[in-house]
């Protein structure tokens, strides 16, 4: 090249888009629950109870979950969530009547698979730029002086 | 721990990338190839990794995904969209393995079909949306809404990548190497071809919209300069107005060590664009810079857009679809930016025409 310019040039492998999930189609982020219960011992009951009778309404409302029901024996009975984050939730299924089993299977419907992060001390995020713009001392009547 | 920061990044990810099959999909295990029997001596040639690349995703996993992208109801088989998830190096290790079966099917052919799709919904909508948008940028801004890397990213949220059939195939003198990010972007593409296959074009349209063209890009980014001004100052010409003059409108600080200028650019009475900078000829730079931006991103609203595509009604048979399509009135035409700093790399610069009287009175 007989003249340099002074832009950088944009590689075709680095030109990408951002997700923006919901705005106009939502992908559910679970794809997959794996449930594991033990045949015989009584912790697994009502884990075994609501595999019998709720598990296929759940499949009938959920289309996009694959369920999977596996056999584990003397161990206590888990849900395990896959999310499409490649992130894991395990949840266990003891000492929960058949409808705390339900709503524990609706918080893993319900979740996106990322880690829980603390709300209380993070500022704005956001990935839009602010909506008034952001204050300049140049931009007044009288100049701002510091 | 220091032993596992040294290992090379391209080790780490082929561990993560080793194709994992789920327990419920197969019957036994482990694969009775891969088992060496009592009463022969010889070695067993087993490769694992061929092996679990070559086996199905379990039907349930796919119709899973088909329900989670909207397409639970497009065939009534998982086997579409299996293929869809299938590339085509998987053809030589499954040959290999299992010689006596038929060969899966790929997604070759829909992946084209979809690449094409994807590119003529992209390009309409891009140019019906920033009309004066220069064309270099025009292509960067497709590249970036349908290119291989978005269409990898759209697949892996998707969730396709435990479904996608590949083989890492090494470089041969005829191709190069098979990546696992190319192999993703095939599963997108191929589906948008299926939806233009099973349905019609109006929902491989709406499924591009929704998929892709919904997605953020950074267009500012893709905007460069070598030299604003002279862009600005041609652009001026262009459209017949007066010639871009800069006016410093505020500064602060001019002799001490962090000055601030505030610089606005202005044809005859309008200004066209203001910067700021730490010197003045940076100021002036930033100002040109912005006025060009102003004109380039001008924004056609979502609900104005007209694209040509409209004019599309009916399937892939030509029956006509039974929504009513409302007459087409077409979009502005955008005015074409100037020469100087649109063509690339080349920065040649036509001489301006003359007029016939210039001429005529010079052969006087």
């Amino acid at each position: 090249m007989a003249t340099l310019t002074a832009t950088r040039p944009i590689f075709r492998a680095s030109l990408r888009s951002a997700q923006a999930n919901g705005h106009a189609v939502f992908i559910p982020q679970c794809r997959k629950i794996v449930f594991e219960y033990c045949d015989k011992w009584p912790s697994s009951a009502n884990t075994r109870t609501f595999l019998l009778k709720h598990l296929r309404s759940v499949a009938e409302e959920n289309p996009h979950v694959e369920l999977v029901v596996r056999q584990r024996n003397h161990k206590e009975p888990i849900a395990r969530g896959f999310y499409i984050n490649d992130r894991d939730k395990v949840v266990p299924l003891n000492g929960f009547e058949v409808n705390g089993i339900q709503k524990k299977v609706q918080l893993l419907l319900d979740s996106s698979g990322a880690k829980i992060k603390p709300l209380k001390r993070r500022t704005i995020e956001s990935t839009t730029e602010s909506a008034r713009g952001i204050w300049s001392g140049l931009h007044v009547d009288e100049l701002f002086k510091i | 721990m220091q032993n596992a920061q040294r290992r090379l990044a391209s080790t780490a990810t082929a561990q993560k990338l080793k194709p994992t099959i789920p327990l419920s999909s197969v019957r036994t295990f482990p694969p009775p190839q891969a088992l060496k029997p009592k009463d022969s001596k010889s070695p067993i040639f087993f490769d694992s990794d061929t092996w679990a690349a070559s086996q199905p995703p379990p039907p349930a996993a796919v119709t899973a995904f088909a329900h989670r992208v909207g397409l639970g109801k497009l065939t009534t088989s998982p086997k579409l969209i299996q293929q869809a998830c299938t590339h085509e190096s998987i053809t030589l290790p499954y040959s290999k393995l299992h010689p006596n079966k038929p060969l899966p099917l790929t997604n070759t052919n829909l992946a084209t079909l979809g690449n094409s799709l994807l590119g003529l919904f992209a390009t309409e909508f891009v140019h019906a949306s920033y009309p004066h948008l220069p064309t270099r940028v025009v292509k960067a801004a497709v590249s970036a809404y349908v290119g291989p890397t978005t269409c990898a990213d759209v697949a892996r949220e998707m969730g396709a990548a435990p479904l996608l059939r590949w083989y890492r195939a090494p470089n041969t003198l005829l191709r190069p190497a098979v990546l696992h990010h190319e192999a993703l972007s095939s599963v997108s593409r191929a589906l948008t071809a299926l939806v233009y296959q099973e349905r019609s074009i109006e929902a491989a349209k709406s499924f591009a919209h929704n998929y892709f063209l919904s997605r953020e890009i950074d267009l500012r980014a893709m905007i460069k300069f070598t030299n604003p001004k002279k862009a600005l100052a041609l652009t001026v010409e262009k459209f017949g107005r007066e010639k871009p003059i800069s006016r410093l409108l505020k500064e602060t600080g001019r002799f001490s060590v962090s000055p601030v200028f505030v610089v606005g650019i202005y044809s005859g009475q309008d200004k066209l664009g203001e910067g700021f900078g730490s010197s003045l000829s940076m100021a002036e730079f930033r100002a040109a810079e912005d006025a060009l931006q102003r004109l380039y991103l001008t924004r056609t609203p979502p609900d104005q857009l007209r694209l040509p595509s409209q004019t599309f009604t009916g399937d892939v048979f030509g029956n006509l679809s039974s929504l009513k399509s409302t007459p087409y009135i077409p979009g502005e035409l955008g005015h074409a930016e100037v020469n100087y700093g649109s063509a690339g790399r080349s920065s040649i610069v036509n001489p301006a025409n003359r007029t016939l009287s210039e001429e005529e009175l010079e052969e006087d």
